[in-house]
């Protein structure tokens, strides 16, 4: 039997295997490749493979923007081939290794370990363990010091990569920052070793002098006696003392996919999508993609529509959504949407606008074309009180929120999810009394609109999750709250939303606990994350598959404390394991904003005024010259 | 007018349902730039019929679909447009234009061919498999929209044949009645008195007319 096209890679009876495992398990779909604009070269016509690979499923990975950008970057390489390899769900891994069929790419069914690179990209530190199994059935030793010359080069980058260490055990070179840029260096390097016939050791020795590359072998950590880290120094003169995040300066100069791989099962995000604008100047202190993604660079307009049509001619999507830490800022917005709207109509391709402002040019223009599905709005107000949002930089007030809602009542939504944070610093009852308020206004909203406008009833859904410290951010010295105080609070919570007409959802607060560690984990929450690996632990952002009790077995095997990371405020003094990233936001400027943040002050946006975050000093921020605005604009934000 | 579009779905795909394939067809003809017609209302959607779903897991040799066309296009450039749309696994074999008054491949189907690839078949399989069809009638039980119903499958068994490794069959499929090869398959070993081997099943030709006088239903 000939099952595949191509030729294909996995020898005759692992094949034969697989085909085998496909008739067993759900969605085999998953499994399969062959989508339209997958790119399928010939092996013996590169000098480099690369097997990109997303630690999670393949309706979550194919939903993933970087990855198709990074994906049509390397294979616009004459030199270089990338595939794509996606966690397979606990059914057909288990199936994988007990019929020994190898952890193998989309594209041409080859196995992880023929690869020469094996990139990884990390979004989520729960999916740590992910990357350990994938490695595993893919047939490589899972810890770098055991793979020796012949096999595959193991990179991850995104942003968990800003606080490496975690992972460092395990992964030969991390890229820190954008990956158009420093991605086509980093397989130049390697290329060129290999053809050199360079050893590993040697080719992570150039890997080193790449800018934005930490190369975690040459680098050693060492200890206090109360477990902070008293130095962190290289060990070996190629490697930098800091590791600079690497910057596009360009967006628009940039490289971007405009034609992506359309697969036919559906996925998380089934649609095309428009990176209009890098960065956000808002200064949330609580998020770590607005301080690592710095500084704003926008697309231009003429690239813009330049991508979009390509892009649907290529994709034959039916949908286009924009994409972007915060839409509503771009520049154009209006114009653009317009100006999509009026191309797509005939061709019946909806616009999407996941992240925006609601501003009267961008209503009117959605109203025109009636192109919204008034199903659900959401909105980020973060605290329920205007001291907190303060505190938190949040820039939204009551105002702004109540007038966001009953604008969406009045153009036909009726149902609205509102997002908030528990366990944020210096939050007391009153801030979750507040929530309760502000959930109570919103319906009142509702009522406040005649009744002939009223649709079907008003549905208010609060969510609330757990805050979780982040490296990078102002409030990476912070203590999480601990597990006992969460349920205490999600308790009360409970309370307060018990309304009619609201709903509430709250987050896991054991995962909660474990990413806090993580993501300010040093070098030996590695062994943990081994540890945990080990006792069965994987796909652990799934409820269903999320063993907490391991994990604290884990901890505890490794003679490490859960609350050493998770809930210690950490004094200015320390030295953080990511320290030795410079990230372009200076810890001063973090340090400053986390003194505002005690003090409930706030810091304005900086789009209309330099704050010095840092940033400054590489000449890559447009924004350094703006003159700061008088009026602040109206912040609410807006999802659907 | 519309298009008969005959295209395969290759064993790489046959996990791909059929609502997953109805919209990856309707995605390749959007990146066509064929004048394709548009559902009304508020999420509309392309315009087309298959003749006949395939179930999920088998792969298909001539699949059937019409598209009804806003504008006329001649065969060739229809056929030229659309295959670069596509993707490798689902390559457009052969395309016919008819008028809008053309009825619906659907309505005209009957039966179908299949064939199922064994691994390894016993020698004398061929007489086991005429001794099957010397039996007058044929109990089994059918899933119809109703429910299980017991049938008598043998009217609608048209060929049955051995080759090599290879089985295979024309089954009836219609409305009023239909043998899936699935259904043959476990009644024939169930007679042989065998575990019923693996094998990949493809439909191969989808007919219309009467038996012994099918035709392939993309030439009616
Ligand atoms: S350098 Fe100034 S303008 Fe640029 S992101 Fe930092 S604070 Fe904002």
């Amino acid at each position: 039997m000939k099952f595949c096209k191509g030729e294909s890679h996995l020898n005759k009876q692992e094949l034969m295997q697989l085909e085998q495992l496909l008739e067993q398990v759900q969605k085999p779909a998953r499994y399969i490749g062959g989508e339209m604009n997958a790119v399928q070269k010939d092996w013996d016509k590169v000098d480099t493979t690369f097997a990109f690979c997303f630690p999670d499923t393949y309706d979550i990975a194919m939903s993933h923007l970087g990855m198709k950008i990074l994906y049509h970057l390397i294979n616009l390489r004459e030199d270089a081939l990338c595939e794509r390899v996606c966690m397979p769900a606990a059914d057909m891994a288990d199936l994988m290794r007990e019929k020994d069929v190898p952890l193998f790419s989309l594209e041409s069914r080859k196995a992880l370990n023929h690869f020469d690179i094996v990139g990884f990209t990390l979004q989520y530190e729960m999916s740590f363990t992910n990357i350990l199994e994938m490695l595993n059935l893919g047939r490589i030793p899972v810890y770098a010091k055991d793979r020796n010359d012949t096999f595959p080069i193991v990179v991850a980058g995104g942003p968990c990569a800003f606080n490496p260490e975690p992972l460092a055990p395990f992964i030969d070179a991390f890229m820190i920052g954008d990956g158009e840029d420093v991605m086509n260096e980093l397989i130049d390097v390697i290329r060129d070793g290999k053809k050199q016939g360079l050893t590993k050791m040697n080719i992570l020795r150039n890997l080193a002098k790449v800018e934005g590359v930490y190369v975690p072998a040459l680098y050693d950590a060492a200890y206090n006696e109360d477990g902070t880290l008293s130095s962190f120094t290289p060990n070996d003169p190629a490697a930098p003392a800091v590791v600079k995040k690497r910057v596009v300066k360009d967006l628009s100069a940039a490289v971007y996919p405009d034609s992506i791989p359309v697969p036919y099962t559906e996925i998380v995000h089934d649609r095309m999508v428009l990176e209009i604008m890098r960065g956000c100047t808002r200064g949330c202190r609580f998020c770590q993609a607005g301080m690592l993604y710095r500084p704003v660079r926008e697309r231009s307009m003429d690239r813009l529509l330049e991508l979009a049509d390509k892009l649907q001619q290529s994709t034959g999507y039916e949908e286009m959504s924009l994409s972007s830490l915060s839409s509503g800022d771009f520049t154009c917005l209006p114009e653009l949407i317009s100006e999509l709207m009026k191309r797509y109509k005939e061709k019946r391709v909806s616009v999407s606008l996941p992240s925006m402002r609601i501003d009267n040019i961008v209503k009117q223009s959605l109203e025109e074309t009636q192109k919204v599905k008034k199903s659900g709005l959401t909105l980020a107000p973060e605290a329920g009180t205007q001291r907190l949002r303060d505190v938190i930089n949040k820039g939204v007030t009551e105002e702004d929120l109540i007038r966001a809602v009953s604008d969406a009542f009045e153009s036909g939504w009726s149902s609205v999810k509102l997002y908030f944070m528990m366990g944020l610093p210096t939050e007391t009852d009153e801030d979750l009394q507040g929530i309760g308020d502000l959930a109570r206004k919103v319906v009142r909203a509702y009522y406040a609109m005649p009744k002939e406008k009223r649709t079907k009833g008003v549905m208010v859904t609060c969510s609330a999750s757990v805050f979780v410290p982040k490296p990078f951010t102002p409030f990476q010295w912070a203590a999480q709250d601990t597990i006992e105080t969460v349920h205490e609070k999600q308790a009360a919570l409970r309370q307060y939303l018990k309304q009619k007409c609201v709903n509430f959802k709250w987050h896991e607060s054991h995962l909660s606990m474990l990413e806090a560690c993580i993501a300010r984990g040093d070098r030996r929450i590695g062994d943990v994350i081994y540890t945990a690996w080990k006792m069965g632990c994987r796909l652990d952002g799934w409820n269903e598959h999320f063993k907490f009790d391991k994990w604290l077995e884990a901890f505890e095997k490794c003679h490490l404390d859960p609350a050493f990371y998770a809930y210690r405020e950490r004094p200015y003094e320390e030295l953080l394991p990511w320290q030795f990233i410079d990230a372009g936001v200076s810890q001063e400027y973090l340090k400053r904003e986390n003194e505002k943040a005690k003090a409930g002050a706030i810091t304005p946006d900086c789009r209309h005024g330099c704050n010095g975050c840092g940033l400054q000093k590489w000449h890559v921020c447009d924004f350094v010259e703006n003159p700061p605005l008088k009026d602040k604009p109206h912040r609410a934000e807006v999802a659907n | 007018m519309k298009m008969l579009v005959i295209f395969e779905k290759t064993p790489r795909l046959r996990h791909i349902g059929h609502l997953d394939l109805m919209r990856a067809m309707q995605r390749a003809l959007r990146r066509s730039g064929l004048p394709i017609a548009f559902s009304q209302g508020f999420n509309p959607h392309v315009l087309l019929n298959f003749a006949a779903p395939l179930s999920v897991g088998m792969p298909g040799k001539r699949e059937i679909m019409e598209v009804p066309l806003d504008k006329g296009v001649c065969e060739g450039d229809f056929k030229k447009m659309i295959s670069r749309a596509l993707p490798p696994d689902l390559p457009c074999i052969a395309v016919r234009s008819v008028d809008d008054r053309h009825p619906a491949p659907m309505a005209s189907l009957t039966a179908a061919c299949y064939t199922a690839e064994f691994e390894h078949l016993p020698e004398n399989f061929a007489d086991t498999v005429s001794a099957f069809l010397e039996q007058k009638e044929i109990p089994a039980i059918r899933k119809t929209k109703s429910g299980m119903k017991p049938c008598d499958i043998r009217p609608m068994i048209h060929e049955l044949a051995v080759e090599g490794n290879t089985l295979s069959m024309t089954l009836s499929l219609c409305e009023k009645a239909t043998c899936k090869p699935d259904l043959l398959l476990s009644s024939l070993f169930e007679f042989a008195g065998m575990e019923r081997p693996n094998a990949l099943i493809t439909r191969q030709q989808l007919l219309g007319g009467d038996a012994p006088n099918f035709m392939p239903l993309e030439m009616l």
